[in-house]
């Protein structure tokens, strides 16, 4: 039994007092100690044992009365004593203030501490107990600067100093100096071998935190053993527990965390801890409860925030999302730097997302990647918000970022070309693949989407059998195996074409014969785009029973519709298309695509006025906005504007007017827009701007040549009329033969029509009676082109008896061909009886005299060009003879003369040799006059032929345009050439004016008539044909001007200006 | 089965060609082939190495069909003027020069025992058939036109007939008009029997199966070939895969295949049990107006073979196997 003994002043007697049975009134003792004078250090003993019972308001008053005034005095010479029961004091008040919550009381503690400290100084400056003292003090108060130098202070004056040295490693932990703080706790304890457990905490600690988990382990064991009821050293070991990531650890772990609750429930540590572990198991009251009471037990920031944490994290799982945001909020308010806890920041950054504030959001998020900068995770909720936001390029930014990271994230790639798609389809598609690759390789099942998606890349790329493929593993099994095998063989009535896309039977009947018909939601998508890629494959029939099959699972797709009318109409079955389109109408009747198409097929079925309506009703159904819908009815009002056969100017201009003014209203939507650029363009050359029109086209042809997924075989047949009305014939040829090649495997025959007309303009009979057999051959029905090939006959026969000169065979030919040309007409002139064609028949009978007539003539002249021939041939003969008989004339002559020469040349001899001499003198003289002459003459020679030449060349120019009138020429007089172009052009007209009589000859009283039917005939070629989105009937405007339309004349002529001023400048 | 290309002749008229038969082997020689031009030309090609013949000249405006007797011994060719030329294969001697005003003359037929020419007569709506003893008009076949339709509509252009059919036993004709309708004709009572619709672009071939005499196929403007059974009515199946029209179809002797000539420049096989293309020959640089199956028969033919006509004037030879 411990107890002391008061000596009784001026006595040997003394006071026992038995420790443990301190009076529960401290004013008993201290009346002794007071009374007796008693030594201080008893005051200390006594105080001390009343705090070890933990009667600390008696060890106060104890202390408070030994350290007040009256023992200074009384006591002023025991320094030590006294010191030591301040520093007591301190130390108590400064434990006070440590384990206060309340910041002012906090506060008032250490302020007491530090007056107690003080005043100990005040005694002795030198005292190492005061010194440590005042560094805990100052530890606990946060200033680990001081306190180092405190704790520095005593261990100069004993580098053995235990407390000090365990409070400067206290500071050395602080500062994250975890070796140097390890090396004070092992001196401290090589000084004190048998000191506190606290010391070999303050090791388990420092190895903790140096990462020698075992040596850690084994210092905690021994804090374990020297007091079993440590909780740190519990704590401590539990987290190693803990962190071996084990069941067994784990649950070795909670149990030690268990029995630290058990001995001391309010270890913010391990309560947080044992929090976390219930929010995995998921029981949240007991969740809320621990960290609730870890919060009420600590001040301790990074504690707290843990607790928070651990509350918000349960509400955030609960989906308390308003709760949960105010708690991660508080986490994070206890946080200096999110480097030290950053697991609220992204909590809270979820909540916010989750509560739709984006901006907060992604400012926390941020500061998660500040700290894990590698974080895939955090990555794609950046790229997510980034995308939420509108900031694309962004997100794709930090997904990218993510896929680097992690290059086997497949959903980050997935996200990567979901973002990709609108802007750069190749990496979308390799992202969707690397994400399918990534899928497959870990035997995770890829979803239909991707699979979906990449077999639209392909498809868009024309890479189709890779889209198939992929179509069909997104599809996986099903009944569309057997459909695309083909091997559901239905047949059909075939009376009733119109089953052919409407028919159900086909599963009514595959459902009896047990085959599931089973089309999951999401398949319809892919299974729809597989009978799309079937259709560009050209196997249409599938293809519609893939959408039938569609249809008959989800009657309200209206795609489906609209797909099979497209089908139906590209096979020109427009009633069906029709139908097609108004079930697609009916699920929804303002679909703008459905109803454009249905303004379609109704103009292709003659429609005009319903049309114009339904074009309306698709143009506001999206408000205007629809650039396909107002195109449409732009055309349709330069349509309108031509389509009337006795034109109306007015009516025409507003309608072009009109026209012109939706196609610019579609460029300035859509600056990139081809058909509305083609549209203007037609608008513009319709009003004769050539030049302006020609600059469009060339450039919207450009564009649609450099894209795989435009057709626009338009731009190339408007670009050729301009050409043609240009007067480029060779040019406008090629240009309408590459468009009919490239668009429409040369089976367009009005594009053969339109060759056969330039050609028929180019004068060019020959190659335009071919183009229009071959017209003919693709359009047997189309009876025009057989009245046109009969006219290029016609007049083929005409310029060949117009020529001067012609060989027995052209005029034979001749025959042939106007002989065909009567046949031609004839049959027409038969065929009219039965059917009308769009011309009369007196018209025709007009043709068949004309030619009848021509081709008398022709016979006329046949059997005079043969008996010329034959004359020639007479005559030849007669020549051939004559000189035969000259021949022979000549020989006896000779003989003649040789025998005269002989018989004179005796009698010569004499004069011979005179003869010689003249001879020679003559000779001289030649030699000197001949060089000269024989030049002169060369030069004139090489002038005439370079004049002649150059006049050819204008002449053949001239005659192109031969039919200009002669204001024409006046205006070229004032060109620099004018005399001989003069001369040249009255040849032409001399040329030309035989020809009109030639024309004239004979049927004078017919030839208003004739002349009037060359000029319908064009007219004629073109009454048949349904404008399309081109400008054919320029044609009509262009050509036709110099024969009956005295208005565009003025335009023409400044054209063919033009064109020679251009040729004269080249020429110079 | 499978064809393999065997030899062909670039520039083999000097304009587009396009009509194609083959002339039956006779005693004397085997089988040959006639084509025929736009550059109004009718040649004759001895098979497998394709050494021209003969050329016969006499046609105006371009040959657009050709027909050969099943004897080998005469032959017809059409051309676009409306007259038919009946000549002996042999001599190129004229036999008779056939005209119907006002009705043109497109495809061309004989019945399989060779008595009846069956000529597709375009504007006229109808089918000619001459005897061919006596080379008289025996019947016109007309196709009726649609019921309520008014006569001045433009519909009357739409039953333009452009393509004719003897069925193997020659008891139907077959006919295929502008606007895709077929129309099939008892021969004996020279009587209309039904329409086959289903297509609704020109028909511009058509052929009866050699072995099922009910088995009509039909190439059409609208890039399919259609498999009717003509007297069921019913449509068995359509064939899809052309990317443009299909200007020609013929059936092979052994009724086991088709062949077809697009304007897509191409030539296809056709499996008509798998109801699919096998093979697709692309030698043509343009439109492939016809193909023909050499009929069976003759010394020396145990192989089959096919031929096509194109546009870029050339002929090409197939090996069918």
């Amino acid at each position: 039994m411990a107890c002391v003994y008061i000596p009784v002043q001026n006595s040997e007697e003394e006071v026992r007092v038995v420790l443990d049975q301190l009076p529960k009134d401290a004013s008993d003792i201290l009346d002794i100690l007071k009374a007796e004078q008693a030594p201080l250090d008893l005051w200390l003993i006594i105080a001390r044992e009343y705090f070890k019972q933990g009667k600390t308001e008696q060890f106060r008053q104890i202390l408070e009365e030994g350290s007040g005034p009256d023992i200074d005095e009384y006591y002023a010479d025991v320094r030590y004593e006294r010191i030591a029961i301040l520093n007591a004091l301190g130390a108590y008040y400064s434990y006070l203030g440590k384990i206060e919550t309340k910041q002012r009381e906090k506060e008032e503690h250490f302020i007491l501490a530090t007056q107690y400290y003080n005043k100990a100084s005040r005694i002795d400056m030198h005292e190492p107990s005061t010194w440590v003292g005042k560094g805990q003090l100052l530890l606990a108060k946060g200033d680990i600067e001081q306190a180092s130098s405190a704790f520095k202070i005593v261990l100069e004056g004993d580098r053995d100093n235990v407390p000090a040295l365990l409070g400067q490693a206290c500071v050395e932990f602080n500062r994250g100096h975890y070796s140097e703080s390890l090396e004070l706790y092992k001196r401290a304890l090589l000084v004190h071998p048998n000191g506190p457990g606290v010391m070999r905490l303050g090791i388990g600690f420092c190895r903790y935190k140096l990462g020698q988990f075992e040596k850690a382990r084994q210092a905690f064991l021994r804090v374990l053993q020297l007091n079993p009821e440590n909780v740190e050293a519990l704590v401590a070991l539990a987290i190693l527990d803990l962190q071996t990531n084990e069941a067994g650890g784990i649950r070795s772990g909670m149990e030690k965390m268990q029995r630290a609750f058990e001995i001391y429930p309010y270890c913010a540590m391990s309560l947080n801890y044992l929090a976390n572990h219930f929010f995995f198991t998921g029981q949240h009251f007991l969740v809320e409860q621990l960290t609730e009471t870890a919060l009420s037990a600590t001040n301790h920031g990074p504690t707290k925030s843990h607790s928070y944490y651990n509350l918000a994290r349960s509400y955030h799982s609960k989906g308390d999302f308003e709760k949960a945001k105010a708690y991660y909020n508080a986490s994070v308010k206890e946080i200096n730097k999110p480097h030290e806890f950053v697991f609220p920041y992204y909590g809270l950054g979820q909540t916010l997302l989750h509560l739709g504030d984006l901006k907060n959001a992604l400012l926390n998020f941020e500061k998660v990647l500040e700290v894990y900068p590698e974080n895939c995770e955090t990555l794609k909720v950046l790229a997510h918000i980034y995308d939420q936001l509108g900031q694309i390029e962004k997100a794709r930014e930090f997904l990218r970022r993510a896929t680097k990271v992690d290059p086997r994230d497949a959903q980050a790639f997935l996200d990567l070309g979901e973002l990709l798609i609108s802007s750069d389809t190749v990496a979308a598609l390799d992202a969707f693949k690397t994400a399918r690759g990534l899928l497959k390789k870990v035997g995770q099942e890829v979803p239909t989407e991707v699979l979906n998606n990449v077999g639209v890349f392909h498809f868009e790329r024309e890479e189709y059998e890779t889209a198939l493929q992929a179509f069909k593993d997104a599809l996986g099994d099903g009944i569309w195996l057997t459909l695309l095998d083909g091997k559901a063989k239905i047949e059909v009535d075939a009376t009733a074409s119109a089953i052919q896309y409407k028919d159900v039977q086909l599963f009514h009947q595959l459902e009896e014969a047990g085959f599931s018909l089973e089309l999951p939601w999401n398949k319809v998508t892919p299974l729809f785009n597989l009978a799309r890629l079937l259709e560009q494959l050209h196997n249409t029939e599938t293809a519609s029973t893939l959408y039938r099959l569609i249809l008959f699972k989800y009657p309200d797709y209206a795609d489906a519709y609209l797909r099979l009318a497209a089908i139906a109409k590209a096979r020109n079955n427009l009633q069906m298309s029709i139908e097609l389109v108004n079930d697609a109408l009916k699920v929804n009747d303002k679909c703008p695509n459905a109803l454009c198409m249905l303004g379609d097929l109704e103009l292709k079925s003659d429609d005009w006025v319903r049309a114009k309506e339904t074009f309306r009703a698709a143009s506001d159904a999206t408000d205007g906005k629809d650039s396909y819908a107002s195109l449409c009815l732009g055309n349709w009002n330069y349509f309108a504007a031509l389509r009337n056969e006795k034109r109306n100017p007015k009516l025409e201009a507003t309608h072009l007017e009109k026209s012109k003014e939706l196609y610019t209203r579609v460029l300035v939507q859509h600056t990139a827009n081809l058909y509305a650029a083609n549209g203007a363009g037609v608008v513009l050359a319709e009003k004769g701007h050539f030049d302006v029109s020609k600059d469009i086209f060339t450039q919207v042809q450009e564009a649609a040549s450099g894209n795989i997924f435009v057709q626009l075989p338009d731009v190339w047949v408007n670009l050729a009329h301009v050409y043609f009305a240009q007067g480029n014939f060779a040019l406008a040829v090629k240009m309408y033969q590459n468009c009919l090649r490239k668009f429409h495997y040369n089976t367009d025959s009005q594009i053969l029509l339109y060759i056969a007309r330039t050609h028929y303009e180019a004068e060019q009979w020959q190659d335009c009676k071919k183009t229009l057999l071959r017209a003919i051959h693709l359009a047997p029905s189309n009876y025009t082109l057989r009245f046109d090939a009969g006219v290029a006959m016609q007049k083929f026969a005409a310029s060949t008896l117009q020529k001067p000169k012609r060989t027995v065979d052209e005029v034979r030919s001749t025959v042939d061909e106007l002989e065909n040309a009567v046949r031609v007409f004839s049959l027409l002139a038969a065929a009219s009886n039965l059917h009308i064609h769009g011309f009369d028949e007196k018209k025709i009978n007009t043709h068949v005299e004309y030619c009848k007539h021509l081709l008398d003539a022709a016979k006329v002249h046949r059997e005079a060009a043969e008996r010329e021939e034959q004359q020639i041939r007479h005559k030849q003969e007669v020549s051939r003879q004559l000189a035969l008989a000259d021949e022979a004339r000549r020989m006896a002559e000779e003989q003649m003369k040789f025998q005269l020469e002989k018989r004179k040349q005796e009698d010569e001899l004499k004069r011979m040799k005179q003869q010689e001499e003249h001879f020679e003198r003559v000779k001289e003289q030649w030699k000197s006059s001949m060089p000269a002459s024989r030049r002169r003459e060369k030069s004139d020679v090489d002038d005439e032929g370079g004049h002649s030449e150059k006049r050819r060349r204008k002449g053949g120019k001239r005659r192109k345009k031969d039919k200009n009138s002669k204001s024409h020429y006046d205006a070229d007089e004032a060109e620099a050439e004018m005399m001989d172009d003069h001369e040249e052009l009255e040849d032409d007209m001399t040329y030309r004016e035989p020809n009109n009589r030639g024309n004239d000859d004979g049927d004078g009283e017919n030839t208003e008539g004739l002349l009037a039917a060359a000029g319908l005939e064009d007219s004629d070629a073109e009454d048949e044909t349904v404008p399309l989105s081109t400008a054919e009937r320029r044609r009509r405007a262009l050509s036709e001007s110099d024969d009956d339309e005295p208005l565009q004349r003025p335009m023409i002529d400044d054209f063919s200006e033009l064109r020679v001023s251009d040729e004269e400048v080249r020429e110079e | 089965m499978k064809l393999a290309g065997l030899s062909s002749v670039d520039n083999a008229h000097d304009d587009s060609v396009w009509a194609t038969t083959w002339v039956p082997a006779t005693t004397s020689r085997p089988a040959l082939l006639l084509t025929g031009s736009l550059d109004e030309t009718v040649k004759l090609w001895r098979a497998d190495d394709l050494q021209l013949e003969r050329t016969n000249t006499g046609h105006c405006l371009g040959v657009v069909s050709v027909a050969a007797h099943p004897s080998g011994v005469i032959a017809a060719s059409a051309s676009l003027d409306s007259f038919v030329r009946v000549f002996d294969v042999d001599t190129n001697a004229t036999i008779a020069t056939l005209e119907a005003p006002p009705s043109e003359v497109w495809q061309m037929q004989f019945d399989p025992r060779g008595t009846t020419l069956a000529v597709a007569g375009g504007g006229s709506a109808s089918v000619k058939l001459w005897d061919s003893a006596t080379w008289k008009l025996i019947a016109t076949l007309s196709v009726p036109r649609p019921e309520g339709g008014k006569p001045t509509d433009k519909s009357s252009s739409k039953k333009f007939v452009l393509s004719v059919a003897w069925s193997s036993d020659g008891k139907r004709i077959a006919c295929g008009s502008m606007d895709g309708t077929i129309s099939i004709f008892d021969v004996a009572r020279a009587k209309f029997l039904h329409h086959l619709e289903g297509h609704t672009m020109p028909v511009r071939s058509l052929v009866y199966s050699p072995t099922e005499p009910r088995v009509l196929f039909s190439a059409s403007d609208d890039a399919h070939v259609h498999i009717y059974d003509s007297e069921g009515k019913t449509l068995i199946a359509a064939l899809s895969g052309h990317t443009s029209w299909v200007l020609s179809v013929d059936a092979s002797p052994d009724g086991l295949a088709v062949a077809t000539g697009s304007s897509d420049k191409t030539v296809r096989l056709w499996d008509i049990s798998m109801r699919a293309a096998v093979q697709t020959m692309t030698n043509h640089s343009d439109q492939v107006w016809g193909v023909a199956f050499r009929p069976p028969g003759g010394t020396g033919v145990r192989f089959g073979r096919l031929a096509s006509v194109s546009d870029d004037k050339s002929i090409s030879l197939y090996d069918y196997s």
